[in-house]
């Protein structure tokens, strides 16, 4: 090769780095879009598009329980996800996060505790049979009989009862406000019980389930194929013939396979993935709102002595300024929360929040007492949202005089120091998913019930009091201001630090898949309205 | 009988350090902070939970002897179960192998049909700009890290397009045409740096041997180049040559890893990476241990072939007078 020819190449090279750093920068307004199509939803599905393609989907990572495809097993959102795609459950979630029915059509509630529940008549499993009355009280059964992480968020269940042919009665042994959101996700799931109990099913292995689609194969962490369920009411309008889930770890492989179309679909997480996108004429980023939130554990046990102290840990938590890590972490398409996630219905304000008044000098006085502090601060590396909330923080903390070392570890590592016993950390981030009633989080914050965080935190009579009370409730100012109190109680104790709300970045391909996408989602189902996707 | 002697006590040591693999291999994954148990199970899970799932994992036996069903379960060919996908790890290396070895096989085939004419370019022109410019992309290419290429051409591909997937591998039973067009861009990473190290060690080779007395004398004859590098530096270039080239096997096992998560490719390195990440240890004990295999087997050919090569070799322990 000529010198010329060489330097050309050399040229070349350096002119297409040039070119992807400009491309990264060339808007400065990338932020996925949170701008509804119709009030409560991102993206309509447009009839007029043509239909009965193969829908591709990318997702980060796959299902990975102990108990296999067991859905009553299911612990993860992706699990909750991919699994709700073969399985129904009583009741679901609509656009406004409110319950609505599914597999049961409507349900009278004659006193507080008592719940009647009218079951649809053409529900049928994936195998042929009907669903039966017997199918929806043995799966309930089931999860309270062989208990799951789910098991505790139904309640205080004293019976359930087939009633009738298309009847089911549960009875709490006391109110208990979350009951139907509970009911909602995948875990509580209706399985064809007369099959499981013969053992002609292995439900650890396959799933058989009422939902829109069947799984035709699976392989761990690398794909799964889907077919329509000929015997689900939409199986003859379903807008694609196969979906085809791919596994894909990283993020920017995932935004490239929406630009040049070997994705149709694909969660992107991050809000820089957007701009990656942003010159993609073909490719919609879009930001849904979650409920799930992420939050800063203080460890108050084990990790450093002035921790124990709740001068201290509230010294922290007042430094922490939100609204810088909305900005610098998130572009400024979050906001602030409380224990109840910020926006749900009767959740607690994070402005009212004590910690809100962000009194730096206070803050700093405390912590001159003890005669400053150096701490760890650990974060997983697969979200790496995390790492750069701990650099906003680190900042916070230093005005105070706590110096933060971040620690950025693989899950396993981050899972031995947070959660092993002894806990081995300072500071810890990480998120809780946040459902669709604002009671159900707030059980982590009992280290009794939660389990977890009893190796980090202490808790509180008077919190796990409040807690109960949350439970029992019913909606309305009553329940409001509960969580008022015990947002503040919580707030003061900073032993776990509600942040931000966690919204998720998803993109897709307009020019082959027109897709239904809600604005807000509890359960961190993105393809909660698959039945209306329409892929070309 | 010397050859056969040095062979003999070639693969002796080679066997020996096999050994020691396998245990470091297997001490290193159980002294790793976390375990499958909690990372599957979540932080949510019961103490009874726990407590049923580590005796179904069999992870309540003593760790000797957990090393020892494991080895014993090597040398009879099953390497045990994912604790995650309940599937043998002798069916899943078997669908993720054959991947992994293409991507290597390819790189290798790169490497060598333009790394060796680059390296003998640079070595009969190594006066000039010409040689410079040569030596600057030759250390560039050594130096750039396949995460950070791979991660700049992803980088390249979702912000510019270029015409080029990366996305959509399928095996090569289903569709060939996509099997071999997703392996193009991992390849073409892996081959950069592989390139730039075969060019550098060829040149260097190449340039060892023209300033050798009996091709100084066939210069001096008036043979012509052509006739000189085919019949006095061909020969005596090749084993430094094929050296580098059984040391880039055990590069690219380790590149496959990054490339492979990148561009989503289902090969053994990206395998790997996800049950390393949920200490998956049936899995990450045996594709370590494979690869220490690989590594081993190609280092001892390496040696025999170049022994057969250069027989100075054999009366030296392996080193160049």
């Amino acid at each position: 090769m000529h010198t010329a020819a060489r330097a050309g190449v050399a040229m070349s090279a350096i002119a297409v780095l040039a070119l992807t750093g400009c491309a990264a920068g060339a808007s400065p307004d990338t932020e996925p879009t949170q701008e509804e199509a119709a009030p409560g939803f991102l993206a309509l599905a447009d009839d007029a598009f043509d239909d009965g393609g193969d829908l591709v989907v990318q997702v980060d990572y796959d299902t990975a329980e102990a108990g296999g495809l067991d859905p009553q097993g299911a612990a993860t959102a992706r699990s909750w996800m991919l699994e709700g795609l073969s399985y129904e459950t009583l009741t679901t979630i609509d656009e406004n996060l409110d319950v609505a029915p599914s597999l049961a059509t409507s349900w009278k509630t004659p006193s507080d505790t008592e719940y009647v529940f009218t079951l649809a008549d053409d529900a049928v499993f994936s195998n042929g049979r009907a669903m039966t009355a017997a199918d929806v009280a043995g799966s309930l059964q089931r999860l309270i009989d062989t208990p799951t992480t789910w098991t505790g968020q139904l309640g205080p269940i004293a019976s359930i009862e087939e009633t009738g042919d298309l009847e089911v009665t549960v009875t709490l042994s006391e109110p208990y406000a979350p009951f139907l959101a509970a009911l909602a996700n995948t875990p509580a799931a209706v399985l064809p019980m007369a099959e499981i109990e013969a053992g002609e099913i292995d439900i650890t292995t396959e799933m058989v389930g009422t939902g829109p689609l069947v799984a035709t194969a699976h392989r761990q962490d690398e794909e799964w194929t889907f077919k329509p369920n000929e015997h689900h009411p939409d199986a003859a309008s379903l807008g694609f013939s196969t979906l085809t889930i791919d596994i894909v770890g990283d993020e920017a492989t995932r935004a490239a396979a929406l630009r040049d179309g070997s994705a149709d679909f694909a969660v992107l997480n991050s809000i820089d993935s957007a701009e990656l996108l942003a010159n993609a004429q073909e490719v919609s980023v879009v930001g849904q709102k979650n409920t799930d939130f992420h939050y800063l554990m203080i460890n108050s046990l084990t990790g450093d002595e002035a921790l124990q102290d709740e001068d201290v840990r509230f010294a922290i938590n007042s430094a922490i300024d939100r609204d810088a890590i909305n900005e610098l972490a998130f572009g400024g398409s979050t906001a602030a929360t409380g224990v109840t996630p910020a926006g749900l219905p009767d959740s607690c304000l994070a402005a009212d929040l004590p910690s809100a008044a962000h009194d730096v000098a206070a803050a700093k006085a405390v912590i001159d007492e003890v005669g400053g502090l150096e701490l760890d601060l650990v974060v997983y590396t697969d979200e790496p949202v995390l790492a750069q909330i701990a650099q906003v923080m680190q900042q916070n903390l230093a005005e105070i005089g706590v110096t933060v070392e971040i620690q950025q570890v693989d899950y396993a590592t981050y899972s031995d120091q947070v959660y092993g016993s002894p806990a081995t950390f300072d500071l810890a981030l990480s998120w809780f998913a946040g459902y669709a009633d604002p009671a159900m989080v707030t059980t982590w914050w009992n280290p009794e019930v939660a389990g977890f965080s009893a190796v980090f935190m202490k808790g509180s009579d008077e919190l796990d009091g409040l807690i109960a009370d949350g439970y029992s409730t019913e909606p309305g100012a009553d329940r409001a201001a509960v969580f008022e109190n015990l947002c503040a109680v919580a707030d003061e104790q900073s032993e776990m630090v509600p942040l931000v709300l966690r919204p998720s970045t998803i993109g897709w391909n307009t020019e082959s898949l027109s897709p239904t996408l809600s604005s807000d989602e509890g359960y961190g189902n993105f393809l909660r309205y698959i039945t209306q996707f329409r892929a070309s | 009988m010397a050859v056969a002697l040095w062979s003999l006590r070639r693969i002796g040591a080679a066997l020996v350090t096999l050994v020691v693999v396998s245990v470091l291999i297997f001490a290193s994954v159980r002294l790793m902070p976390g375990d499958y148990i909690d990372l599957v199970l979540g932080p949510l899970a019961t103490e009874a939970q726990r407590a049923q799932a580590v005796a179904e994992s069999g992870l309540d036996d003593p760790v000797v002897a957990q090393y020892f069903h494991w080895l014993s379960g090597v040398l009879t060919g099953d390497l045990g179960y994912s604790f995650v996908s309940n599937v043998s790890v002798t069916d899943e290396f078997a669908a993720r192998l054959p991947v992994t070895a293409t991507i290597a096989l390819l790189t290798i085939i790169v490497t060598l049909l333009v790394g060796i004419p680059l390296g003998f370019s640079a070595a009969l022109r190594s006066e000039g700009s010409a040689g410079a410019v040569g030596r600057i992309v030759s250390a560039l290419g050594i130096s750039i890290p396949e995460f950070l290429l791979a991660g700049v051409v992803v980088f390249a591909v979702s912000t510019l397009g270029l015409g080029v997937s990366v996305g959509r591998f399928a095996p090569f039973a289903v569709d060939p045409a996509r099997f071999f067009g997703a392996l193009v861009l991992p390849v073409t990473v892996l081959a950069v740096g592989c390139v730039a190290v075969v060019a550098r060690n060829t040149r260097d080779a190449v340039m060892n041997v023209l300033v050798e007395p009996h091709v100084q004398a066939a210069v001096a004859r008036g043979e012509t180049p052509w006739f000189i590098i085919r019949h006095h530096v061909l020969r005596n270039a090749a084993a430094p040559i094929l050296t580098i080239v059984g040391a880039l096997i055990a590069v690219l096992l380790g590149g496959t890893v990054i490339v492979e998560f990148v561009f989503n490719i289902p090969g053994m390195g990206s395998y790997l990476q996800t049950a390393l990440g949920r200490r998956d240890y049936a899995i990450v004990q045996s594709a370590v241990l494979l690869a220490a295999i690989v590594f081993i087997v190609a280092s001892l050919l390496v040696d025999l072939i170049a022994n057969a090569l250069d027989p100075r070799l054999r009366l030296t322990g392996g080193s160049r007078r």
